[in-house]
């Protein structure tokens, strides 16, 4: 900020370190803003829809990423630019809410800001530009709603499930076997969901991954499966119809948490001590066996003198499990957490049907995998791939799916999608502009023009001629009044995303609607930027 | 006699900077006045919002007076005043904290050109300060009262009134309703931190809940957790103020053993201490234990074991609320728990609210508290929502009480700025003129609304003066049709309470800087960040504001 001076010609300090802070008002500032977020819109554009290609993302340790999701792209971006944190708050909070229509959410609001651009430059005040955008939000989400299908599903037919979850994957990198992850991932959500209380807790799903082997080697475990291996190499490997001990205390003499120190006068009492201590293994070792126990995991680790009384009574141990997934494995085998030896007993055991240890390649890589539980409320999904990137990139792309069928288990309304949900909320809107009187109505002209980003978007990564194509979409539509028209990106020759089983969940779109605009509103409120002196120096 | 140049006297300490007289006067005014056009845009419905960096880490969007103001971090002493009138309106009614500011600014305006024409600040003091009175009387007059039937009507008019300038302003009709659901269930004592407002980012803002009980995050939790029900219904609440972990009793307590049989007996007596502590939970028949202390891995598979939901570490304001809730009791201590310390409620559930889960406690029957869960996109949204439902709350605390209104849009002031005109042609004297120009300085209200959405603020001023001249007392701005409108009938209601007291404060802090003739600056005063840690007394002698002491050419 520059100095002011009054009439003596003195000159004011009135903020501190004034001549440090940088002030941007007016005009000019809602420019730099509404351009910062048009640069980032336009670097997720290309990763919109099912042709979108991925970014590689380099991070300042040299980690490596690899991604299509729109959230993690701006995540690791990052973004120093204050607009464009919003706008990566923006995709965040639509992962968050609905962990799918990440990169669409930011390609939308981008595509909103430009046009309220031009809308300025006109000379609309930006309140009254928000003000439109958010009657013809309103529109939209009216219009959505109207076109909207239920599916009707059941834990035995969950085909319509499947299908949605492929739309969701199709833009992934695993979409070469988009069939069998979204398979997985819906079976993974219909066995931990709460289809009464229309409630899933995704937390109950364990993705683990473990890079080698093919995609396709992806599996559902209706168990847990833990990076731990059996305590001695003896044990044996296999266990069937485990009895699972599940204990939070370690192998060892108890330790009482008051300080204490056992005062030794004579070599009888050092002897009996160490009798003692030899005696409490055995009595561990006993209670544990004397519940017909034929296994033990544990969270605490033991000393090899008791891992191998372990061996020498038949009992197969594994040490160091987390506490967490202690937690999972007690919930999968209806087990019980046992906190002190005293407590051990038949039925607090927890029943696997089958346990192993699963090797992997030639790396020394143990993997302890828990399956046939009883109680299938908590379950893993083991991902397997080529390098560790196509792991990851695999584990956020079932997670998209997890959510999405997590949505439609709360609400079972879908919209078509492939863009033409937002070209048929595009033509709704334009028709419903010339009913305002106000200026509002270039606004709301404005937002239907910014909702046909998206299908230019998925038409220019599908090769095709974005705006021929979107032409051709939209008269069709008007046409034969079919709000399914969408654009055609895997080239099956049909517009009907019906015929396509191209499915978004309601909920997703009009969030991302709602969600744009909002910090689309936000941006253009703001008119004045007042910045630090010391961090300005970009 | 000699014409010795005679050594200066050094009165006061090396560094000391002081300045005085009309120079240093106007110099404050012109301070202030700059402050006040940094803030003057964020003012009425169609006000803009600023951005403000403090670190990379750390920016605020905000349309909130007292907030900006306390960001700019403002040093020059006689501009700090505005920011503590802003502040003091912030804390006394919650809202109009940018009226205020602008209002200060535009009577120091008003009070400039007598300064130099040589007319005394005393002068100027007293005819501003009577004119006040006057705008007081006038306001008290104009204010109607609310019958107690209409109550609610009313309060969710001055709730959405509060909100018309944020950026929750298309959600208004939804967001008065519930912050005057939430202020209605308060005891008459209002505690405002009974009104819970918890932020979780992601969807729409209609998505925002207000649950008439308790709600809070999931807190930390230990293995076992899992295996807890999530869900009672009529659950029996205890809140405790216990660690419920395994540990030694005393710190610095040590026990010695000589004979090494008796280890077992001492490891098995803490453990019946603790379990002791467990049964007697489970004994008083609670089945929803929530501590502020830990709960420990082996007391959360206890209360697994045994049906119970636990959570630990909960935020003391969270299980205040809680009590408040469900009419529990805190216990410091396990021992002796009476049913009627234990609360109750309709249901406890765990839910999934955006990514994170939450704890609530609905269907409180006699609930004094109720959690506003607030939902939208990113951060610094919530944020910015989060302020102003709080001053909106403030505002419908405050209509509660006073159940007066005013007419907004900027009517009020026209109306007492008219009022004081007609008034100021009965007397004579330099007062007459003050008098007059204080009254039009009032007229910066409805202007700067004008402005700020663009209009004609010229044209509208005329038109309003002559509808007021009319008799039509309640005409101010029109924000939708560019025109004027009687803002009583379109609801635009305001407590006549805000306006009272930012009339008063704005003439206050005017007094206050024309009261200012030197100022005396130490060095030490000035070194950075010094400022936080003045005394009260310091700072009201900092408050004599001038210039920076590098440029002063001495």
């Amino acid at each position: 900020m520059s100095l002011a001076f009054d009439e003596y010609g003195r000159p004011f300090i009135i903020i501190r370190e004034q001549q440090a802070k940088e002030r941007v008002k007016g005009i000019e500032a809602l420019k730099s803003h509404i351009l910062a977020a048009k640069t980032i819109a336009n670097i997720m554009k290309s990763s919109l829809g099912p042709k979108g290609m991925d970014k590689m993302i380099v991070s300042q340790d040299g980690d490596v990423t690899v991604t299509n999701d729109g959230a993690t792209i701006l995540d690791n971006m990052q973004v120093d630019n204050q607009i464009g944190k919003l706008l990566v708050q923006l995709s965040k909070s639509q992962d968050d809410e609905v962990g799918d229509g990440t990169t669409g959410v930011v390609v939308l609001a981008g595509s909103l800001l430009e046009q309220a651009e031009s809308l300025i430059e006109k000379g609309i005040h930006p309140c009254r530009i928000s003000e439109g955008y958010e009657v013809a939000c309103k529109i939209a989400t009216e219009h959505l709603k109207s076109i909207s299908d239920r599916i009707e599903f059941s834990k035995e037919n969950c085909e319509p499930l499947i299908k949605t979850a492929m739309t969701c994957l199709g833009s992934k990198i695993v979409n070469r076997y988009h069939r069998q992850m979204a398979e997985i991932s819906v079976r993974a959500v219909l066995s931990v969901a709460d289809l009464d209380r229309k409630d899933v807790n995704l937390e109950n799903i364990k993705m683990e991954g473990k890079e080698g082997g093919k995609l396709e080697d992806t599996q559902l475990i209706k168990g847990v499966i833990i990076d731990k291996g059996i305590s001695h190499p003896q044990m044996p490997k296999t266990i069937k119809d485990a009895k699972i001990c599940l204990l939070t205390c370690p192998f060892e003499p108890p330790k009482p948490k008051t300080k204490n120190s056992i005062e030794i006068t004579n070599a009888e009492d050092f002897k009996r001590l160490g009798e003692i201590e030899q005696q409490y293994f055995i009595d561990m070792v006993e209670k544990v066996k004397a519940t017909g126990a034929n296994l033990i995991l544990c969270q605490w680790g033991f000393d090899d003198e008791a891992n191998h009384l372990l061996l020498q009574n038949g009992l197969p141990a594994v040490r160091w499990v987390g506490g967490l997934d202690l937690e999972k494995i007690a919930m999968a085998t209806g087990g019980r957490i046992v906190a002190r030896f005293e407590d051990v007993s038949a039925d607090k055991l927890g029943h696997a049907g089958l346990v192993r240890e699963i090797g992997f390649g030639t790396t020394q890589d143990r993997y302890l995998s828990i399956e046939e539980c009883p109680n299938t409320s908590a379950v893993t999904i083991f991902v397997r791939g080529g390098n560790k990137m196509i792991v990851e990139e695999a584990k956020r792309s079932i997670h998209d799916a997890l959510c999405v069928t997590r949505n439609l288990i709360r609400d079972n309304r879908i919209i078509y999608g492939g863009g033409s949900a937002e070209i048929s909320a595009g033509i709704k809107i334009s028709s419903k502009a010339d009913e305002i009187a106000t200026v509002e109505q270039y606004a709301v002209r404005a937002f239907a023009d910014a909702l046909d980003a998206i299908p230019l978007a998925l038409a220019e990564n599908s090769g095709l001629a974005p705006i021929e194509t979107l032409a051709a979409i939209k008269a069709q539509q008007l046409k034969d009044n079919n709000p399914r028209l969408g654009v055609d990106c895997n080239a099956r020759n049909t517009n009907d995303m019906k015929e396509q089983h191209v499915f978004d969940t309601l909920p997703g779109k009009t969030q991302q609607l709602l969600l744009a605009n909002q910090v689309v509103k936000m941006v253009l409120k703001i008119d004045d930027v007042i910045k630090q002196g010391a961090e300005s120096d970009e | 006699m000699s014409q010795m140049i005679r050594p200066p006297i050094v009165l006061l300490k090396e560094g000391t900077d002081t300045s005085q007289g009309l120079p240093q006067l106007i110099s404050n005014i012109n301070a202030c006045c700059a402050i006040v056009d940094t803030v003057r845009t964020t003012l009425g419905p169609r006000g803009m919002d600023k951005l403000v960096y403090q670190s990379e880490k750390n920016v605020t969007i905000s349309n909130d007076g007292a907030t900006v103001m306390k960001l700019l971090d403002i040093v020059h002493p006689a501009a700090r005043t505005l920011v503590d009138i802003a502040k003091s309106q912030d804390s006394e009614v919650g809202d109009g904290t940018t009226s205020v500011v602008v209002m200060t600014g535009e009577f120091l305006k008003a009070a400039k050109p007598f300064l130099e024409e040589g007319i005394h600040p005393q002068i100027i003091i007293r005819a501003f300060r009577s004119a006040c009175a006057l705008a007081k009387q006038k306001i008290k007059e104009l204010s109607i009262d609310i019958k107690p039937e209409n109550m609610r009507e009313f309060l969710e008019k001055c709730a959405s009134t509060a909100m018309n300038s944020k950026l929750i302003a298309s959600h208004k009709e939804f967001f008065s309703k519930m912050v005057v659901d939430a202020v209605q269930l308060l005891d008459d004592n209002i505690d405002l931190d009974m009104v819970g407002i918890k932020k979780e980012s992601g969807g729409g803002m209609e998505d925002t809940q207000f649950i008439a009980g308790a709600a809070f995050k999931r807190t930390f939790f230990y293995a076992g957790f899992e295996q807890q029900p999530k869900k009672i219904v009529n659950p029996k609440v205890l809140c405790l103020n216990v660690e419920l972990e395994l540990k030694a009793e005393k710190d610095n307590a040590e026990i010695r053993i000589t004979d090494p049989s008796k280890y077992q007996s001492l490891v098995n007596a803490e453990w019946k201490l603790f379990f002791d502590k467990l049964e007697a939970i489970h004994a008083s028949g609670a089945n929803v234990i929530l501590s502020r202390l830990a709960i420990g891995d082996l007391a959360t598979q206890f209360f697994a074991d045994k049906k119970i939901f636990c959570a630990g570490r909960v935020p003391e304001d969270d299980l205040r609320r809680v009590c408040r809730a469900t009419g529990a009791a805190i216990q410091n201590t396990i021992t002796n728990i009476i049913p009627s310390v234990i609360g109750t409620c309709d249901l406890f559930e765990e839910n999934q609210v955006g990514s994170s889960r939450y704890n609530l406690f609905t269907g409180c029957t006699k609930t004094q508290t109720a959690t506003i869960i607030l939902r939208g996109g990113g951060e610094q949204f919530i944020d910015e929502a989060e302020r102003s439902l709080h001053d909106s709350i403030m505002i419908v605390r405050r209509a509660r009480k006073h159940r007066s209104v005013v007419a907004g849009g900027g009517a009020t002031e026209m109306e007492v700025s008219k009022f004081l005109r007609d008034f100021s042609l009965s007397i004579d004297g330099k007062k007459q003129l003050l008098i007059n120009s204080y009254a039009k300085a009032l007229e910066c209200i409805p202007r700067q609304i004008a402005d700020n959405a663009g209009f004609d603020s010229t044209d509208i001023l005329n038109q309003l003066r002559q509808k007021h001249a009319q008799g039509e007392k309640w005409f101010g701005v029109d924000i939708l049709n560019e025109g004027i409108c009687d803002t009583y009938q379109s609801a635009v209601w305001e407590p006549s309470l805000v306006k009272l007291n930012s009339i008063v404060a704005a003439t206050e802090a005017t007094c206050l800087i024309l009261s200012v003739d030197e100022t005396v600056q130490n060095k030490a005063a000035e070194a950075p960040h010094a400022g936080p840690q003045m005394t009260q007394q310091s700072r009201q002698a900092l408050a004599r504001g001038r210039g920076v002491q590098a440029m002063r050419g001495r």
